[in-house]
């Protein structure tokens, strides 16, 4: 496992696209002492690799396929009017290539 | 006296009877609101509620939740109306479509009189990290004590005595926390119970929709409302709902009670254990077998560590889409990634963002093994032992927290028996998808305290039973907290 650096808590954070302050990360380096010493319990757990993972707590059982039922789609300018930017009924991002 | 001081069940009366109209009951709910200082609410919906209720003329007797208002926690999509999260990133978002509770409650013609305040994208337990600041406990006139979260504002609007009931959203306890602090019936049904479509995903495999009532009586009708599958949303089940109405009634004797030792020992006040023990000598009068039961210590102190693994790494694939561009206030930069990274630089909080970077360190290619699948494997030995237990009970019983409502500034040793096992047994609902419901237990220094009643999947009817038997007991029906608002 990685040990903790302020160096790893950047990595993770850039990788999630945001940042954080220096004194940010010095309290999350500080949490995450606690926080480690919490996930040590999990790893003496003695038969924990004994067990495949659950992702989820039941099968819900949803075994067919829904009939197709027409929809008229949302206008283009509701479905534009939470966006930042449009520019001829499309979402405008920075330029990308060229 | 107001009508909106009683039940779901003795409004619908009322408006039956036409001692009161629609109109009238959402024109005092929305003076309420607006007088209330807990900070509940997102934004007050006073046009759209009073032209709902204006339309509302012959009442209908068969429909309890006709004319009812009631106001839902802000992660629930509602057509044309903001909804944020909580979140800054979602400062001005206006969904295009109704969440399926919400369009269900629409078509029953409850009336939406507001959207509550949350903590932050729901992602936490103390209804302060949210946009909006501290939700406060309306038990607490002096401001310090919290009411818990995430469902913070719905929890205080019920509370209060604004609405008969609310919705919110339970991933970890996020309803049946707030209820234990507040004198609510708090309930998280079963994972795939009610349709999670238009709820803000937090974490899939834990999220449930939830809400609160102040009667177990008004939490059937609500769940008869809600529950049924739902061609939108694949993980909703098929299983057909129970006749609530009707098993609410059923008596609890024979019924099996597990106690669970491990929980009531870890440290509790002592005036919490001592209600919790008379109660369970009178369900035992009442003829309901209870036993102790044992539970592997170390799996109940590894609940918080796996709930915080998992939450936080599924937590960080679903606000992967909070990108600033497609919604949430607008920005640029020279590139999409620098465009997105400012947005989330700004939107999203401290806490939040502490909160994302614990999901993906679990996620590292290198810490995946060690953390997030074994936290997996550990919910896997947690839900394997309740299901041991369900075997040969039909219910387990515990007080739902330590005590009553904590201060703001209190500080838990976050590695204490009271904060891994008494603080955080309700997630053992959420690993097993099992039907949980809070419900007043006591009262102590003026501040309510709780216990919650959790039993087999697709099982709520006893469930609901077991919390009306509890509600007989302890006469902790339909409390509202005193204040300048109802008094």
């Amino acid at each position: 496992m990685k040990t903790i650096s302020k160096d790893i808590l950047k990595k993770a954070a850039s990788k999630l696209l945001f940042d954080m302050t220096e004194a940010q990360y010095t309290l999350l380096e500080d949490e995450f002492g606690t926080l480690l010493s919490q996930m040590d319990l999990i790893g003496k757990i003695p038969d924990i690799d004994s067990v495949a993972p659950m992702t989820f707590p039941f099968d819900t059982g949803t075994a067919f396929m829904r009939d197709d039922i027409p929809e008229t789609p949302s206008p283009v300018t509701d479905i534009l009017r939470n966006a930042g930017h449009v520019e001829d009924d499309q979402i405008k991002l920075p330029k990308v290539v060229g | 006296m107001s009508y909106l001081d009683l039940t779901i069940k003795e409004i619908h009366e009322a408006l039956v009877a036409k001692k009161v109209t629609p109109l009238e009951l959402v024109k005092q709910a929305l003076e309420r609101a607006k007088a209330n200082t807990d900070n509940a609410f997102e934004i007050i919906l006073d046009q759209e509620a009073l032209a709902h209720a204006s339309a509302l003329v012959e009442p209908e007797i068969d429909n309890l939740l006709w004319g009812i208002p009631y106001v839902a926690k802000d992660n629930f999509s509602t057509k044309d109306i903001p909804t944020t999260g909580g979140s800054n990133i979602l400062n001005g978002y206006v969904p295009l479509f109704d969440a399926t509770v919400i369009n269900l409650l629409k078509q029953k013609n409850a009336i939406l009189i507001g959207k509550t305040t949350l903590d932050e994208l729901a992602m936490g337990g103390t209804g302060k990290s949210g946009h909006k600041g501290k939700t406060f406990n309306p038990y607490d006139k002096t401001k310090q004590r919290m009411i818990g979260g995430s469902s913070s504002g719905s929890a205080a609007a019920v509370s209060a005595g604004i609405v008969p009931f609310s919705l919110g959203s339970d991933t970890g306890d996020s309803v049946r926390k707030p209820a234990s602090y507040a004198g609510l019936v708090g309930v998280k049904p079963t994972w795939g119970r009610i349709s999670r479509y238009g709820l803000f995903p937090f974490a899939p495999s834990l999220d449930h929709v939830g809400f609160f009532t102040r009667s177990a009586y008004d939490a059937a009708i609500v769940l008869a409302s809600l529950a049924q599958s739902d061609p939108n949303d694949a993980t909703c089940s098929q299983t057909a709902p129970e006749n609530y109405m009707q098993s609410i009634g059923q008596s609890l004797a024979g019924k099996r009670i597990a106690i669970i030792e491990e929980i009531v020992k870890s440290k509790h006040r002592p005036e919490v254990i001592k209600a919790f023990d008379a109660l369970v000598e009178q369900l035992k009068n009442d003829g309901a077998i209870v036993t102790i039961v044992k539970f592997r210590r170390d799996l109940l102190e590894a609940i918080f560590p796996i709930y915080i693994t998992i939450s936080c790494a599924e937590a960080t694939s679903n606000a992967a889409n909070l990108d600033g561009i497609k919604f949430g206030p607008p920005t640029w930069g020279a590139t999409y990634e620098d465009a997105m990274r400012q947005a989330r630089t700004a939107g999203f909080s401290e806490l939040i963002k502490r909160r994302f970077v614990i999901g993906s360190y679990a996620l590292l290619r290198e810490n995946q093994d060690v953390l997030f699948l074994r936290a997996q494997k550990g919910r896997r030995l947690i839900v394997e032992q309740l299901n041991n237990i369900y075997q040969d009970h039909d219910l387990i019983l515990a007080p739902s927290a330590p005590s009553i409502a904590p201060k703001f500034e209190d500080k838990t040793d976050q590695l204490s028996d009271e904060y891994l096992i008494a603080d955080n047994h309700l997630v053992l609902g959420n690993f097993g998808g099992f039907p949980g419901i809070t419900l007043p237990l006591g009262m102590l220094n003026d501040m309510p305290f709780g216990i919650h009643v959790m039993g087999r999947p697709f099982e709520e009817g006893l469930v609901l039973a077991a919390a009306q038997s509890i509600e007989k007991h302890t006469g902790l029906r339909n409390i509202i907290a005193p204040g300048e608002v109802n008094s």
